[in-house]
């Protein structure tokens, strides 16, 4: 990666314009033709820089508003294979194992679920957990966002996008 | 389309949006033949979804990993209830914080904190309890082991 893909990713982090163009729009931007913007971003993509470029949904907006973070709490033999097993489940739109803290919070696994009915997850989450045989777990609704910005960005600033 | 809900087309661009963007020289025509629409309907359409803050940005999703971001965890802070929001605008204040939700718990404050290396993020974490005040026994610190699924697509 060199400075000309950094001052690229930058530009991209602020968003695609909606213009019939939008690459040659962001070559003029950074200095370079429409053809090298496509041709770095393609590299960037094979070098595992960039994994995909698509839009953000306001999730809230379109009624997507029961967000739930599950923790379960699994044996350590069978965490691997359960993380796998949790992860298949398309209403799973992220899954992490964490360290746990003994005596005060024994969950291992993470899953986060997104839908328009906080029931409806609800009923998901139960039949993922009889499925799987997972007999502890607690859901964490939340009832605010405070914050979501993309996982990692190159300009720490852009805090809106 | 101002305080509107999206119709049928806007939940068809937004579905066709959160797929990996097409890399060519006209990428919204492609996405309008999908979406059976012109391609200016389109590129006008996407405009309205993001000034009424449905859609907020066509950007890149970064993998942390090749990008030297090595280290990643799960705050949980149990708070008195008359402190929470206070609290989650100081949390929010550090750009290393990149989700944070309120959430119906003991632990009522989850936040997601990324860095380098573990000590980065202890260091911050350091800091973040020193802003707050937040006694240590209040805080659950759920360091990643290991991810295995991040793919944020919403059921349109």
């Amino acid at each position: 990666m060199d400075s000309v893909d950094i001052t690229l990713i930058k530009e991209l982090e602020k968003g695609l314009p909606f213009h019939a163009q939008p690459f040659s729009l962001i070559g003029e931007r950074v200095g370079i033709s429409e053809d090298e913007v496509l041709d770095r971003i393609r590299h960037l993509k094979k070098t595992g820089v960039i994994r995909k470029i698509k839009a953000r949904i306001s999730q809230r907006k379109v009624g997507v508003t029961a967000n739930a973070l599950v923790a379960w709490n699994v044996h350590d033999a069978d965490r691997e294979k359960t993380g796998h097993l949790l992860s298949a489940f398309p209403g799973v739109t992220h899954c992490y194992e964490r360290v746990s803290i003994p005596g005060k919070w024994e969950y291992s696994l993470y899953t986060v679920h997104h839908g328009y009915e906080k029931e409806i997850v609800t009923e998901e989450i139960r039949s993922m957990a009889k499925q799987i045989g997972i007999e502890q777990y607690i859901i964490l609704f939340s009832t605010e966002e405070c914050k979501r910005v993309p996982h990692v960005r190159i300009g720490f600033s852009g805090e809106n996008l | 389309m101002n305080s509107q809900l999206p119709d049928q087309t806007d939940i068809k661009i937004l579905d066709l949006l959160q797929d990996d963007f097409p890399l060519t020289s006209f990428p919204y025509r492609e996405l309008a033949e999908k979406a059976g629409i012109s391609e200016q309907e389109f590129i006008n359409r996407s405009s309205s979804l993001q000034k009424a803050g449905i859609l907020r940005s066509i950007s890149p999703v970064l993998e942390s990993e090749t990008l030297g971001m090595n280290a990643g965890t799960l705050i949980a802070f149990h708070l008195p209830e008359e402190r929470i929001h206070e609290i989650a605008t100081l949390v929010n204040s550090f750009p290393e914080v990149t989700h944070n939700f309120i959430r119906d718990n003991y632990y009522s404050l989850w936040f997601t904190l990324i860095g380098k290396d573990m000590e980065s993020l202890n260091e911050l974490l350091v800091k973040i309890l020193e802003v707050t005040g937040i006694p240590e026994d209040d805080v659950l610190n759920l360091i990643s082991v290991k991810k295995y699924k991040a793919d944020v697509r919403f059921p349109l």
